[in-house]
Order: structure tokens, then sequence, then C-alpha cells
């Protein structure tokens, strides 16, 4: 997180930099020949990075809008020159009653795994931001799940869950809640709830590696003195905490938000889209009709769609957010 | 604030850490523990929750070993995560100095198209790629499994280094410059050797995105020989009657090479989220 005082230094340090380096060059002919270098050089390192992104990411990106534009059977995705450009794929999607159903599953999905995942992360940051013995051990402990492959999560959350002998149905039985076993991930009523839990469970740990990183930073001077003014812990969270973590938590926040919006990997094994489409979200129609329906175009324009959807959201995040990316 | 708290105020932390933490742990328990316990003994409407000493054995892993190529997927796992892994921290770290270093259009275009790939579903990026590679001859072939995730992850890395690069003082690389370095020499003399957190972090992330990677192995390898673990779990998933107890097995051996990994570089992750990698 680059922390607002460094820019004037940084831009300070930027214009020595220009002028200063190797050989302190005086002539204008050698000032100019260093400026050149030193932009050569910065081409130079960032060259990789531009390939791989423009290999892998920006020319995908292009095939998948020319293809979202392009009508009839396509047959060749490499010549789509023979396939007319049109715009039904997306009048197909817009006016497809389906399409909203989609994105109202995306966001519950997203809203229903940031949510308590930001929650259980906070809290735990809260808690590891303590002294308190064995805290080291503790720690490595409730950032594992991060380290899980999604589709092992996916696979240990079907067992759990499984509707004649999961572990789930058996404990919520013990304790009195559930008469009778539960068939989480078949019934379109629970299917939504059976896939964000796990998927709660792989993303909470990013929020406490990066709010603990934060609350290190609060200098422990502030709590003492909120404690000598009388504040109350309640108080302290919300005047010396909150505004120390305010802005990595909403960047934390709309990161993982972008991301579990398109996650695949706990849906698409544990129920595919279904019981009855109660669990497609965009990413997994896009999936769905590209390799199991074979229809390109329309999975090209749903796409784009939840690309725009997912700019919207970053835009509607505010500016405080973009510009750390600047 | 630890010298405040009172010896029972910090035992109650830990009690209250422990029970978080095994409500939190209990998927992992519940795996170990089904991996463990013979299937007749799991599939009641009762099953045990503590291993059943008389009944508790290895078989599950030895039969899959026998049965399943475990061993095979998590070789194709191996070879795609340490390929992705290795391109991406080198990429990631000429990148990132060039972006914290140098501030001029080209730098702030990349920075925003880094975030703008972020947005990019991989469900929509995997169609023309599957369709580039088939065309390359590439599909079946784990260098596009490894391609393609080097460059799922290197948006995200390149942030993570330019973080740890700007945490390098510039005075430093000036005053080898001024010795006679270089710009690359102090770069590589000078930068690298202080981006060993950096490097380590970065290394971390690519590897554990790569090995953890389902999507775009999934749809670029067909072929069961080239399969990765994520693949051959996700295959077991869904199946008329699942052999739960191998299951688990197969997932717990596939997750002990990233909780090594994890376990060895966690202290890196946790700095490097300090100076400056949420984003991405």
């Amino acid at each position: 997180m680059t922390t607002p005082p460094q820019h004037p230094q940084r831009r300070g340090l930027r214009k020595s930099a220009g002028r200063g380096a190797s050989t302190a060059p005086e002539t204008p002919a050698e000032l100019r020949r260093e400026h050149r270098r030193r932009n050569l050089f910065a081409y130079l390192t960032l060259s990789p990075t531009l390939a791989v992104v423009g290999l892998l990411m920006a020319y995908p990106l292009y095939v998948a809008i020319d293809l979202s534009l392009r009508g009839g059977q396509i047959s060749d995705l490499l010549n789509l020159e023979q396939n007319p450009l049109t715009l039904d794929n997306y009048g197909d999607i817009l006016t497809d009653p389906g399409l909203v159903n989609d994105i109202v599953r995306s966001m519950v999905y997203t809203l229903g795994v940031v949510l308590p995942a930001f929650a259980l992360g906070l809290g735990l940051a809260l808690l590891l931001n303590r002294a308190f013995p064995g805290r080291r051990i503790i720690r490595p402990l409730v950032l594992l799940p991060w380290a899980v492959p999604g589709v092992v999560v996916a696979a240990a959350f079907s067992w759990m869950l499984d509707a004649s002998y999961g572990v789930v149905n058996y404990l919520l039985r013990t304790v009195g809640i559930i008469d009778e076993n539960v068939a989480w991930l078949v019934d379109s009523n629970t299917a939504m709830f059976a896939v964000i839990l796990p998927t709660i469970w792989k993303y909470y740990p990013f929020f406490i590696l990066v709010l603990l990183a934060q609350l290190q930073s609060v200098p422990n001077e502030l709590y003492e003195a909120a404690r000598v003014d009388g504040a109350s812990p309640l108080r302290q969270f919300t005047h010396v905490t909150w505004p120390a973590i305010r802005t990595a938590s909403s960047l934390a926040i709309v990161i993982t938000g972008i991301g579990v919006f398109r996650e695949f990997d706990f849906i698409f094994p544990l129920t595919g889209g279904g019981p009855n489409d109660a669990t497609q979200t965009l990413a997994i129609r896009i999936y769905n009709e590209a390799f199991q329906f074979f229809e390109m175009g329309t999975a090209a324009a749903l796409g784009i769609v939840t690309m725009a959807i997912c700019g919207a959201l970053l835009k509607a995040a505010g500016r405080s957010v973009r510009r750390e990316f600047g | 604030m630890s010298t405040t708290l009172s010896r029972h105020r910090r035992w109650s932390l830990l009690a209250l850490a422990i029970a978080v933490t095994a409500v939190l742990m209990f998927p992992i328990y519940w795996m170990i523990m089904t991996s463990i316990v013979p299937s007749e003994r799991l599939l009641v409407s009762e099953p045990p929750l503590l291993p059943p000493a008389d009944a508790a054995s290895l078989d599950a892993y030895a039969s899959v070993l026998r049965d399943v190529p475990v061993l095979e997927w998590m070789w194709n796992s191996t070879v795609t995560t340490l390929g992705a892994a290795i391109i991406s921290t080198v990429v990631s770290t000429l990148g990132g100095y060039s972006l914290s270093r140098f501030r001029s259009k080209g730098q702030q275009a990349m920075g925003f198209t880094l975030l703008f790939s972020r947005m990019l579903p991989g469900t929509l990026l995997i169609i023309p790629i599957f369709v580039l590679f088939a065309n390359l001859g590439m599909v079946n072939n784990l260098w596009s499994v490894t391609l393609v995730n080097t460059a799922a992850t290197v948006p995200f890395t390149t942030w993570l280094m330019k973080g740890f690069v700007d945490a390098v003082p510039r005075e430093i690389e000036q005053a080898a410059m001024i010795d006679g370095c270089g710009r690359a020499g102090a770069l590589w003399r000078v930068v690298v050797p202080l981006l060993k957190p950096g490097i380590a972090a970065t290394f971390t992330y690519a590897s554990i995105l790569t090995w953890g990677d389902f999507l775009f192995a999934r749809t670029l390898m067909g072929n069961p020989d080239g399969w990765t673990v994520t693949v051959g779990i996700a295959s077991f998933i869904g199946e008329f009657s699942v052999d739960w107890s191998g299951l688990m097995a197969v997932g717990l051996i596939s997750m002990v090479p990233m909780i090594i990994l994890f376990l060895l570089l966690e202290p890196f992750l946790t700095k490097g989220m300090a100076s400056g990698a949420v984003k991405g």
C-alpha cells in the first residue's frame, strides 16, 4: 500500500535520479544520451511483462471481442472474417431474462463470500495483532486455507455436505438444528449457500494477510493515548483502528470481490451451475455456453458483459481505490 | 500492548484463538480423519468424530497410489508450477522495477492494463487461448498451461514486486552507478539481493496460484496423461459412488508441497502485504 506521504519524496527522488546517476554528465549532448539510455532501460525491463500480458491477455481479449460480434455458425475461430459482423449475440443475451438471474446470482455469490470472509479476516487479524502465547503457531494455521487448491477445498466440502453421510448433517442433527438430513448441494434452495461456504473458507486468509500488515503499522502510543482519554474498546476501534485499515480494507474487498465474481473452481466441480441453474453465475454460464453448447459467440458476448460489470463495480468503488494503481 | 495485558487476559485470548482455529481447521481435520478410516465405518448416519483406534489405517493412501496415477498428476503439477513460478518471478521482478523506478507514460499505461486484466474472466480468456494453442498444436502440452498461468499471475506479482522495489532506497543504486556499475549491473548486484523477501513472496504466490489452477489445466489438457493434480481430483467429485477416503487422501497428498512452501515463506508474505501488494 503506498502511503500518501511517500509521493512528494518520490517526485524529488525521480528528479535527482534523472540528473545524477553514473558520471554526472555535464554537456547537453551527454544529458540527452543519458536520458535516452534511461528510457531504453525503463522499457527493456518492462518488455517481458508487456509480452506476457500482450500475448496472453490483450490478444485473446481482442479475439473474444471479435468473436462476440460475429454471427452464424462459427467453424474456424482463426478466420472469423468468414462470419458476418453483427450485434445479435448481444441482442440475444441482453433480451434473455435469464441474464438478470445470472447477474443476481453472481452478486449474491460475491457478496455472500466477500462480506463474511472480510468479517472473519478482520476478526482474526485483530486477534492475531494481540500478544498471547501460541500466536506463532495459530497464525500459519488460520492462514493455511489460502494454500489449499480450490478444487481440494471443493472436494472436502462436497464430502462434508454430503446428503446421506455428510458430517455437517450429522453435527446439525446432533445439536438439534435440523431434524432430517439436508441435501445441501442437490436442493436448489441450499445449493448457493453450499458453494459459498467453501469459497469463504478459501478467501478469508487473504484478508488476514492484508489487515494484519496494516494493523502492525499502527503505533501503540495511539491506543495508549486513547485509553488515557478513557476510550472504550469500541471507540478505540472506530477512532484508531478503523481509520488505519480503511483504505486497505476497501482495496482488499474490491480486489477479492472481482476475483470471486469470476470464480470458477468451486461452483463448477461442486454443482456445475445446477441444480436448476441455482448456482449458475456468469463465469459458469460462459464456460457452459462455450465448452458444453459450443456457442462461442454467446459465450464471448457474456464474457464482455461480465467484464463491463466488473469495470462498473470498480468505478463505483471510488477514486481512492483506483488511485492506488495509477 | 503485551505489557499492559494481564495474564488472565492473555490466556483468554489464547482460548478464543484455539476455539476459532479448531472450527476453521475442521475441514482439514475431517479430510485426515476420512482418509484414515475405512469407508464402511464412515458411510453410516452417525460417523465417529475421532478416528477409532482399531480401524485407523493408511490403506486409502496405498490403494490410491496403486490405482490412480496420483504421482503422475503431481509431477505434471510440479512441472507447470515450477515453470510458471520461475518465469513469473523473473518477469515481475523486471516489471516491478520498471514500474517503481520510471514513471513515464508507458509505465502508467501498464499499471492500468495490469488492473484491467484483473477484470477479465478466466472463463472468457480461455476460449481464444484454447483456439490459439489448438492451432499451434500446443493443446495437451504442459507448456500451454505453464504460459497461461504465468500470464494469470504476472499482473498481481508485478504489483507485489513494485511494492518491494519501492521500499529499496534509490540512493543505493545511485551509489553503485557512481561506482561504475551500469543500470543493469546495479539492478542485478545491488537491488535484486535486497529483494529476496519480495522474490520469495512472489514465488510463493505464483506457485500457490498455479498449483491450484483448475480452469486452464482442465481446458487445455484433455488427455488424462497430462492431467494436473487438480484436474485429477475434480474427476473424482460427482462420480456416481465417490471413494471418499481415496479422494481425501489424494487431496491431502496434493496439499503437502504448497503447505511446505507456505510455511517456509509465510513470514515474507506478511511483509509483502505490508509493503504494498493488495493491488493487482
